[in-house]
């Protein structure tokens, strides 16, 4: 099965070069996914399916096309790149398009296995319990959970393929799992929702049903009662998930291609201190058992470890091929996609370097203050690096959390919000492919009344 | 319309009765066949021609509360009775060996192109980017950068079940969009973007030309060069027609979706006739707005669209059903069961929201503004549906005093809670503005197109996120 799609993607590599494309690369994905909602103690939704895609890049005398198909009919598949090598008529000339240079390419590293054969081969009961098992550990953890939204567990696999010109030939496969609750708690005419979620490559590494399923619960009861504060000024903490929603928001500011346009507020800021010496932000493709692990990027360049900021300096952009040519540098392996879409720079596993304090100590210190424990909004310019996002929290008073925090929005610059990071818990927790401990700033806008 | 249907009817009919093999109640077929064009333009040059194809079946079964859901990309026979016999795995039962039959459904058109875009040629595509290109340097010398963008889709579709309703439609879509970087002193930088289309041909650009959508785009970025703080807390805001309603969408749309309704997720589960809002306060979905974004002829199970009020004067009059959830609570389907594709299973959702007009005039509205807030042009938003809290951009917006336009402020976020805020509305321009067809809304990790609109609208105390607290220390 597997040499097949090898097969399939350089023979679409070579029919493009025999129609005049000077380069082509062919990305293959292929995957199976499974999951199980259920509701009231019944199975609610149950879904299986499989799925493919091949994208193909060509160049065409230095103009780019691209072509995307889930249609692997042999009598399909010679238009298809006949449509990809005619659309690169359509775009501009430019010296800068083609595929990886030689010496961004090479061995891929050793990353170890992403595919648990468990998961793989999971049964539909095992989802079907652990399902059941959320939504009654859910409603049994207090009496004001009103209702489950939704409880589901569920399973991917999948392999990808890619073959070019440039002679990469490159195959990986991963699993992953997951589990999801969302719990509805009711007190005196108020409704507060919240989440938690697991996902992983292997089995053994998951969080338990219950646990997630009274995670949710907890964090839907306590929000209840929440009220505005007035718009002030003061130290504001973020849980681990808050965190590493920061943390993504910076990583966003360190995109090549965005650096090169200066449409980032770090563009001109590289081997200057941007943080504490306490800052030390990671991309890491080869994080073992990672969600976003992978030997390799969109385009076959070997991927690696970069620290963006180190000890609070900021230490390196993150580019693709092509950005890496305009901007005179080499691609760091970040090359980001699925077989609908070009390249693009993205991250891998992208987290903040845990700090050696509890949670408990960071909150305890404060006389008043602010933990944030979920967000609304997109909220940063990347440009400016203005921040603004609505935030729900819990209030800290004398060093406690006291009552529960909505309808707020909590505000900054991001460069400004870097410099006042005071305090980095020890808890680095991934939710997904990002990762952050609680991290407190000495002080933000909160506007409220 | 004489096309050969996307899967032989023969062949439908024998899929829905494998689905049913199992002793469900309901299966249905869902086929799909969806052709993407792009192309974009970065740093003056047309980077790159774009063009994909899906296809593929999606089988769901339903037995009472129960969905069973497959699909398959793969149309040989084998993949396809796979997936209907893998979703009709929700039924416990056995040994149904019915036949069921299909009969075409006459639709409606609200759109229907001589030309489907997927036949139009890219370098006419193209010709439109490069125009905006041109048009948006040209604008003002401090813009600095614009990317461009066109796509478009012709997608076909034919749902099938086992209630005998056979519909098939071809869903035509495009939008243009651009962002232009203004710089100003200092290297200061502004973005502004503007777009548009909708379920139109592509004639549709010689009047709604890449000129003027460059023009808004490179004013927005330069308008708000030097633009000050907002300061945060509590402010009359007074919202601009079109595009703002994406606040409505956000703050009163969601929370009205019968699924989180029956599943009492919603704040307003249980307030059917309950006064919700101000009286100045009506709202509207309407799927069937000829060429608009979020119309259908017929939605992703079958069913037409309609015209809805769900808000009348204030008071709560309905809500928007798929037909799962409309079963599950004795209720007919509204025609607002959507999917992104066949690899999802269809929800409650929206298509053109709006807000009826009122009786006051723009100006007469901004004249009785002491001091506020005047939102020129909306970024993105969010709601939380179960507590109401909603939060959104303001890419444009302008200092009120005393009636009039000031200095342009930046940073503005606004954050309320739906009924709070509805509750605030005090007035309602007579000035209805649907936006120019750009939005898409996000649900389940499932993005369709809609369609907002809205008045010049008022609405007291909302609260006002930014970096500036009035009399705050510092």
């Amino acid at each position: 099965m597997s040499t097949n799609y090898e097969q399939l993607a350089k023979k679409l590599v070579a029919r493009a070069k025999k129609m005049g494309a000077k380069q082509a690369e062919a990305f293959v994905q292929v995957g199976r996914e499974a999951s199980c909602r259920v509701r009231d103690g019944e199975i609610e939704h149950l879904t299986q399916s499989t799925s493919k895609g091949v994208g193909l890049r060509v160049i065409v005398k230095n103009r780019l096309g691209f072509s995307w198909t889930s249609d692997f009919e042999p009598s399909s598949l010679n238009a298809f790149v006949d449509r990809a090598v005619k659309l690169a008529e359509s775009a501009a000339p430019n010296p800068l398009n083609g595929l990886p240079d030689e010496r961004d390419l090479g061995a891929f590293p050793k990353i170890g296995s992403l595919y648990d054969p468990e998961v793989a081969s999971l049964a539909p009961d095992w989802k079907i319990k652990a399902a059941l098992e959320m939504e009654k550990a859910a409603r049994a953890l207090d009496s004001r959970i009103k209702t489950i939204e939704s409880v589901e567990a569920g399973e991917q696999v999948g392999e990808v393929f890619l073959a070019s010109s440039a002679g990469v030939t490159g195959y990986s496969q991963g699993t992953s799992v997951y589990l999801y609750t969302g719990a509805v708690a009711e007190a005196d005419g108020q409704l507060q929702n919240s989440w938690w979620y697991d996902a992983r490559r292997f089995l053994n590494d998951l969080e338990t049903p219950e646990h997630v399923a009274r995670e949710a619960a907890r964090r839907a009861v306590r929000m209840l009662g929440a009220k505005k504060v007035k718009s002030q000024k003061v130290p504001v903490v973020f849980d681990p998930m808050m965190a590493a929603s920061f943390i993504g928001g910076i990583a966003g500011a360190v995109n090549g291609d965005s650096v090169y346009k200066k449409a980032s507020f770090l563009a001109n800021k590289l081997g200057q201190t941007i943080a504490p010496s306490t800052v030390t932000i990671v991309d890491d493709g080869l994080m073992e058992k990672g969600l976003a692990t992978s030997p390799f990027d969109g385009e076959g360049v070997p991927t690696r470890r970069s620290a963006i900021v180190e000890k609070g300096v900021l230490e390196t952009f993150l580019y693709d091929a092509f950005t890496a040519r305009k901007a005179k540098t080499r691609s760091t392996g970040n090359a980001s996609r699925g077989y609908r879409s070009l390249p693009s720079i993205g991250t891998h596993n992208l987290y903040l370097e845990p700090g050696t304090r509890s949670p408990e100590e960071l909150i305890k210190e404060l006389p008043h203050g602010f933990y944030v424990t979920s967000m609304l909004g997109h909220g940063s310019n990347m440009v400016t690096g203005d921040y603004s996002r609505g935030a729900t929290g819990l209030w800290i008073e004398n060093g406690e959390l006291t009552r529960p925090v909505q309808e707020v929005t909590v505000a900054g610059n991001l460069l400004d919000m870097l410099s006042r990071l005071d305090g980095i818990g020890s808890d680095l927790t991934f939710r997904g492919s990002v990762g952050a401990p609680t991290i407190r700033f000495n002080e933000l806008t909160v506007s409220g009344e | 319309m004489s096309q050969a249907p996307l899967l032989a009817i023969p062949l439908v009919e024998r899929l829905l009765a494998a689905a049913m093999e199992r002793g469900a109640e309901f299966a249905e077929v869902y086929v799909e066949r969806n052709e993407n064009t792009a192309v974009t333009l970065d740093e003056h040059k047309v980077k790159s021609a774009q063009s994909g194809l899906s296809q593929g079946v999606g089988v769901r079964v339903i037995v009472g509360a129960k969905v069973g859901y497959a699909y398959s990309d793969d149309l040989d026979d084998e993949a396809l009775f796979r997936a209907a016999r893998t979703a009709a795995f929700i039924a416990a039962g056995g040994g149904s060996e019915q036949a069921y039959r299909v009969n075409r459904t006459p639709l409606p058109t609200f759109y229907r192109l001589a030309d489907h875009l997927s036949d139009v040629d890219v370098g006419k595509k193209r010709d439109l980017i490069v125009r905006a290109n041109k048009a948006a340097h040209a604008y003002d010398k401090r813009i600095k950068q614009v990317m461009a963008s066109y796509a478009d889709s012709t997608k076909r579709v034919l749902v099938a079940n086992t209630q005998g309703h056979l519909a098939e439609d071809t869903q035509d879509l495009c939008r243009i969009n651009v962002m232009a970087v203004a710089e100003g002193k200092k290297g200061e930088r502004r973005t502004g973007s503007y777009g548009g289309g909708g379920r139109v041909a592509f004639s549709h650009f010689d009047t709604f030309t890449p000129e003027l959508v460059a023009h808004e785009a490179a004013r927005q970025a330069c308008a708000t060069l030097g633009a000050r703080d907002a300061t945060a807390g509590e402010q009359t805001v007074v919202l601009a027609p079109g595009w703002s309603g994406i606040l409505l969408h956000e703050a009163v749309g969601h929370g009205l979706e019968a699924d989180f309704i029956r599943k009492g997720t919603s704040l307003f589960a249980g307030k059917l006739g309950e006064k919700v809002a101000s009286d100045l306060v009506t709202v509207i979905d309407d799927g069937t707005m000829a060429t608009a974004r979020g119309s259908l002829n017929v939605d992703d199970e079958g069913n037409p669209t309609q015209f809805k009020v769900l808000i009348e004067r204030g008071i709560l009059k309905g809500y928007m059903y798929d037909s799962l959830n409309a079963k599950l609570m004795g209720k007919q389907t509204t025609g607002s069961g959507r999917r992104e594709s066949f690899k999802h299973t269809p929800l409650p959702r929206m298509t053109n929201t709006y807000l009826a007009p009122g009786e006051d005039t723009h100006d007469d509205i901004i004249r009785g503004v002491d001091g506020g807030i005047y939102c020129a042009s909306f970024g993105g938003g969010q709601v939380d549906i179960t507590n109401g809290n909603f939060v959104f951009e303001v890419n444009e917006a302008y200092e009120i005093k005393k009636g009039k336009l000031g200095k342009p402020l930046k940073g503005v976020t606004l954050i309320g809670v739906g009924p709070e805020a509805l509750k605030n509305v005090s007035r309602v321009g007579n000035d209805p503005t649907p936006d120019p067809g750009m939005g898409t809304c996000g649900k389940d990790g499932q993005g369709v197109p809609v369609g907002v609109g809205l008045p010049t609208v008022r609405i007291d105390k909302m609260t006002v996120g930014g970096t500036r607290v009035a009399g705050g220390k510092r």
